[in-house]
């Protein structure tokens, strides 16, 4: 499967071709358009893996739909162009050994030989790291695609590094993150408007988000009409 | 009349027409489109092409007044439409070209601009019953929400309806439903006020897509809306 990436980094869409009896799964309502070869299936479950019932509802709490859409190409050279509902960016991730800890609405597509499944990763940080409960854990060898909310930027992280909550995409689950303060003191940290920040350790990719859905969506809602 | 000389900036996100017009050139646009001019232009709002033409924009999705702008010396004017997005170019020798609700932008003089009635198959595409159509020979200026990418159709291609933007007229359309799709666009639009739909264009020719649609956005601000409170 080629993957290229249109439109970065405001309205991206990405532009999958695929050979003969090759398949992609991608988000419900993602397709925005396609060439008629291709082989369009709804299922609540990823190609091949496990799931079914089980795994949709999980999916549906990591903030995705509970079915998959499967698109199989039943001749070569066939086109399908992607996208997310909301403005952003869309990276791809080339997933070869581990997994990729993806945040709830992020994940976008993946290819054949990636399972995705929804992981949970404690109370603590689902309270209070800005992010959801559930998370989607995709694990195997092929191509992720990862969508957000502005721009996505990569970091390596050697160590130690610092997001704050609601800037997170994915990361290698190499990573680990703990919640803590921003600065030295929580007064400072809070009175800073910076709150908890989410502590990675260790070594692996991570993607951020340049904005951060939340504080848009409270600087919007004052200002319109009460529902 | 010459074609129009002009660029397109600031494309894909924030795409503006600056169009540099000859003395005694025209440019017509829809209302409010303009955003800035030299004073050596004169603007003058009418219904362009009678009162037929103006009805047909007006179930078009369009505006039923065009704002007609003349050069009584050589100047420079921009266009910018309402929501942020992508703008595009097309050049019109006696095809049509066939619009989605709210795209037209501008067009260029020997060009008309005016609803074409789709019948059933507007009613079954939720876009509504109409397109607009422009037909002549010219330019002819449209944008959307999202950028807009282009498809070569060769033999054919689906895009899912609320993603068209414009298509050329050697093109036949027909809006289904995928038999894959079904269940979860089903679903979907039960709980979540998707469509599903989709066009499916047959034949050779160009189709022009956005990549976001307003509505995914305007479902996402929602929860946000402070909630009323019953208290007379």
């Amino acid at each position: 499967m080629q993957i290229e990436i249109l439109a970065r980094p405001a309205a991206s869409a990405a532009r999958l071709s695929l050979a003969s009896g090759e398949s992609v799964t991608c988000e419900v309502g993602a397709m925005i358009a396609m060439t008629p070869e291709l082989e369009v299936e709804t299922a609540a479950r990823s190609r091949g893996g496990s799931g079914g019932l089980i795994a949709g509802m999980k999916r549906m709490f990591a903030g995705e739909n509970f079915f998959l859409n499967h698109f199989t190409a039943r001749a070569p050279g066939q086109t399908l162009l992607i996208g997310p509902g909301l403005l952003g960016d869309i990276v791809h991730h080339r997933l070869e050994s581990g997994s990729l800890i993806v945040q709830g609405s992020s994940w976008l597509a993946s290819g054949i030989g990636v399972d995705i499944d929804a992981t949970f990763q404690g109370l603590g940080r689902a309270l209070f790291s800005g992010e959801g409960v559930f998370w989607v854990k995709c694990t195997g060898r092929g191509d992720v695609l990862l969508s957000s909310f502005g721009a996505i930027y990569e970091v390596d992280v050697k160590g130690g590094y610092v997001v704050d909550s609601g800037h997170i995409v994915a990361f290698e689950d190499t990573l680990q993150f703990t919640l803590g303060k921003a600065g030295k003191s929580w007064i400072g940290s809070f009175l800073g408007g910076e709150g908890l920040v989410c502590k990675f350790q260790g070594e692996g990719k991570l993607y951020c988000q340049s904005h951060n859905p939340p504080s848009f969506g409270k600087l919007l809602g004052p200002k319109l009409r009460p529902r | 009349m010459s074609a129009l000389d002009h660029d397109i900036t600031h494309r894909p996100d924030y795409a503006m027409l600056r169009v540099r017009l000859q003395k005694g050139q025209q440019v017509f646009a829809e209302p409010s489109a303009m955003a800035t001019m030299e004073p050596d232009i004169e603007l003058k709002a009418g219904l362009r092409g009678g009162l037929k033409a103006s009805l047909g924009r007006a179930f078009g999705g369009e505006s039923f007044i065009v704002n007609t702008f003349t050069a009584r010396n050589a100047g420079e004017i921009t266009f910018a439409p309402g929501p942020a997005g992508d703008l595009v170019h097309y050049t019109l020798r006696g095809q049509r070209l066939f619009l989605q609700r709210g795209a037209f932008v501008a067009n260029s003089a020997g060009v008309n601009v005016t609803g074409s009635w789709q019948g059933a198959k507007g009613f079954f595409s939720g876009e509504g019953l109409v397109l607009l159509q422009a037909s002549g020979e010219g330019d002819v200026f449209f944008s959307s929400y999202g950028a807009i990418l282009e498809l070569d159709v060769r033999d054919a291609y689906i895009v899912d309806t609320g993603y068209v933007v414009a298509f050329e007229d050697t093109l036949q359309y027909q809006v289904t439903v995928l038999p894959g799709l079904r269940v979860g666009s089903k679903i979907k639009s039960f709980f979540f006020g998707g469509e599903g739909l989709v066009c499916r264009f047959s034949g050779q020719g160009k189709v022009w897509i956005q990549t976001r649609t307003i509505n995914p956005f305007l479902s996402w601000v929602y929860p946000f809306r402070p909630v009323k409170r019953n208290s007379s």
